[in-house]
């Protein structure tokens, strides 16, 4: 009895007003989609973090007849140039390994890195790309040290740290997660009021129901838990809605990032699935919060 | 069953009190006329008995509790105790006589059987004996108001309160609304009724408690609406 009369007083609440309870559940969708999206673009930055930490190497490039650096006096490093670099950078007590790419495997990762457009591989002749020297640090943290110890040497163009590109890169992660979770918050906003709203045209509109209920000494959860459970359900459906639209964000936007900016590490769907139900949950919780305390405001008890 | 003890109630954006000092004692059983011009304060009266407002002085005992020592999540088992009918009705219109009588017991979480069983019972004693299926808006005033007791008696509470039951309702209609009154009366419950019908209370001869300006200014048993009348 008490449950069917409850879900019946919520299904009238939410047909009653069909276009508010429609408007609060797009809000809620996208206001949740953006903060499960920000919860994601956050996830992936940490992930990716720690692996490129562990990966993080120094370049070290040579000469090259094309190089604009005035050391190099437009020649290629000497092949007794590049043997000394080499043998003083396994003596330097920071380096745990060093790698020597020449200019053709240099060339042919240029052109795969770049397959897909061809018109820069084709202006690009081998020889073009320097070969290099690449560093693996024992701790990434003390790359400053090699790197001064290197620049300068007769045969060396220039001493890159991945790490500093690697920075620049989730700077911008950083700002989309920022805003995506800055835009999220608005909406959040939005959505409080508009539960808000919903639920106090619904109080209005069954103003003599809970009129006489409370007359006849219906208990205060009893008035309350429809509208109370109204606002959850459009808070759930909403959230049901936006687990659709993370879904498309890790497909088109993650997974999209992760082809074009080569992630070193995948976001796993489990981790997908526990943000949908964490925002789901706020979700619900949000609306349920905001119809309750709008009817301490509107419905007198 | 309803003690004022010396009650003043003043409204906060209104400087003349509603009541002042009133005392007043309803014993168990009793039918009431509480009578009086419009702004005497017989509402603020059953507003009281309600617990809807809270004297400004003084206290309101109603079966034996005193209201202001009540919680505020006991008010509803309060109400229970007590029915309500108004000069308006207060039907549900997109539901039918019976639907609107279950009403009142589905939201206190009263059981389908028992309110199958109860229901169709207060339906007959207030005169309504296969109406059951009929909408509000298909009823006469006076067949509305029977619904509205029905409404109210149909938890037997031990007070029933009354703001101008005959208000909306022609003379003659309005006779069959007292007889359904005191009916309920002589099953024990206690009726309080406020009106300005002075047939009515002159043709009932019951007691009568006569408000003016919030003030009590005659408390009579068997009494008539006026002595000026």
């Amino acid at each position: 009895m008490r449950v069917q009369f409850v879900l019946q007083e919520i299904w009238i609440g939410l047909r009653r007003n069909l276009t508010m309870s429609i408007s609060l559940v797009i809000t809620v969708a996208i206001a949740m989609a953006l903060f499960g999206t920000g919860l994601l673009i956050n996830k992936q930055v940490s992930n990716s973090t720690n692996y490129w930490y562990d990966k993080i190497e120094v370049s070290i490039f040579m000469c090259t007849k094309t190089s604009s650096n005035t050391s190099c006096n437009k020649a290629d490093a000497t092949q007794e140039q590049k043997n000394t670099i080499k043998s003083d950078l396994e003596k330097l007590p920071q380096v745990s390994a060093v790698e020597y790419e020449s200019k053709d495997a240099a060339f042919a990762r240029f052109k795969d890195q770049f397959s897909s457009t061809p018109g820069m591989v084709q202006s690009t002749k081998a020889g073009d790309i320097p070969d290099s020297f690449r560093v693996r640090l024992k701790n990434p943290e003390e790359y400053k040290s090699v790197s001064s110890a290197m620049l300068g040497r007769p045969g060396v163009d220039q001493v890159v740290n991945e790490q500093e590109i690697l920075k620049k890169f989730f700077r911008i992660l950083n700002g989309l997660q920022w805003a995506a979770l800055l835009i999220a918050g608005i909406q959040v906003i939005a959505a409080v009021l508009i539960v808000g709203n919903t639920i106090r045209l619904s109080a209005f509109n069954r103003r003599r129901e809970t009129g006489i209920m409370r007359l006849v000494g219906s208990s205060n959860m009893y008035i309350q838990l429809p509208f109370i459970l109204e606002g959850a359900i459009a808070g759930l459906v909403g959230g049901i809605l936006a687990a659709f639209l993370l879904v498309l964000s890790k497909i088109f936007l993650i997974d999209r990032l992760q082809g074009s900016l080569q992630f070193a590490s995948q976001l796993s769907w489990s981790s997908v699935v526990g943000i949908i139900i964490f925002s789901v949950c706020v979700g619900v919780l949000l609306c349920a919060l905001a119809s309750f305390l709008t009817l301490r405001r509107y419905l007198k008890i | 069953m309803i003690h004022f003890d010396n009650v003043t109630k003043v409204y906060p954006s209104q400087n003349r009190p509603a009541l002042q000092h009133v005392n007043v004692a309803v014993e168990k059983g009793e039918f009431v006329f509480l009578v009086g011009p419009s702004g005497s304060g017989k509402s603020t009266f059953l507003r009281l008995v309600l617990k809807e407002e809270r004297p400004s002085q003084g206290h309101v005992h109603v079966a034996g509790k005193d209201l202001s020592r009540l919680n505020n999540w006991k008010v509803p088992h309060l109400r229970r105790r007590i029915g309500c009918v108004f000069q308006d009705f207060r039907l549900l219109p997109n539901k039918n006589v019976f639907e609107n009588v279950a009403f009142a017991l589905e939201v206190i979480g009263k059981p389908r059987r028992f309110i199958g069983k109860v229901v169709p019972e207060v339906i007959d004693l207030v005169g309504l004996e296969g109406k059951a299926h009929r909408m509000p808006d298909e009823l006469s005033g006076g067949e509305q108001q029977r619904v509205a007791i029905a409404r109210a008696f149909v938890n037997r509470p031990m007070i029933l309160l009354a703001d101008e039951p005959t208000g909306n309702i022609d003379p003659a209609t309005s006779i069959g609304i007292m007889k359904v009154l005191d009916r309920i009366n002589r099953t024990g419950t206690t009726v309080v009724m406020a009106t300005h019908d002075a047939a009515i209370v002159d043709a009932f001869r019951k007691r009568v408690v006569e408000l003016e300006d919030g003030r009590v200014v005659r408390d009579q048993s068997r009494g008539v609406y006026g002595q000026a009348y």
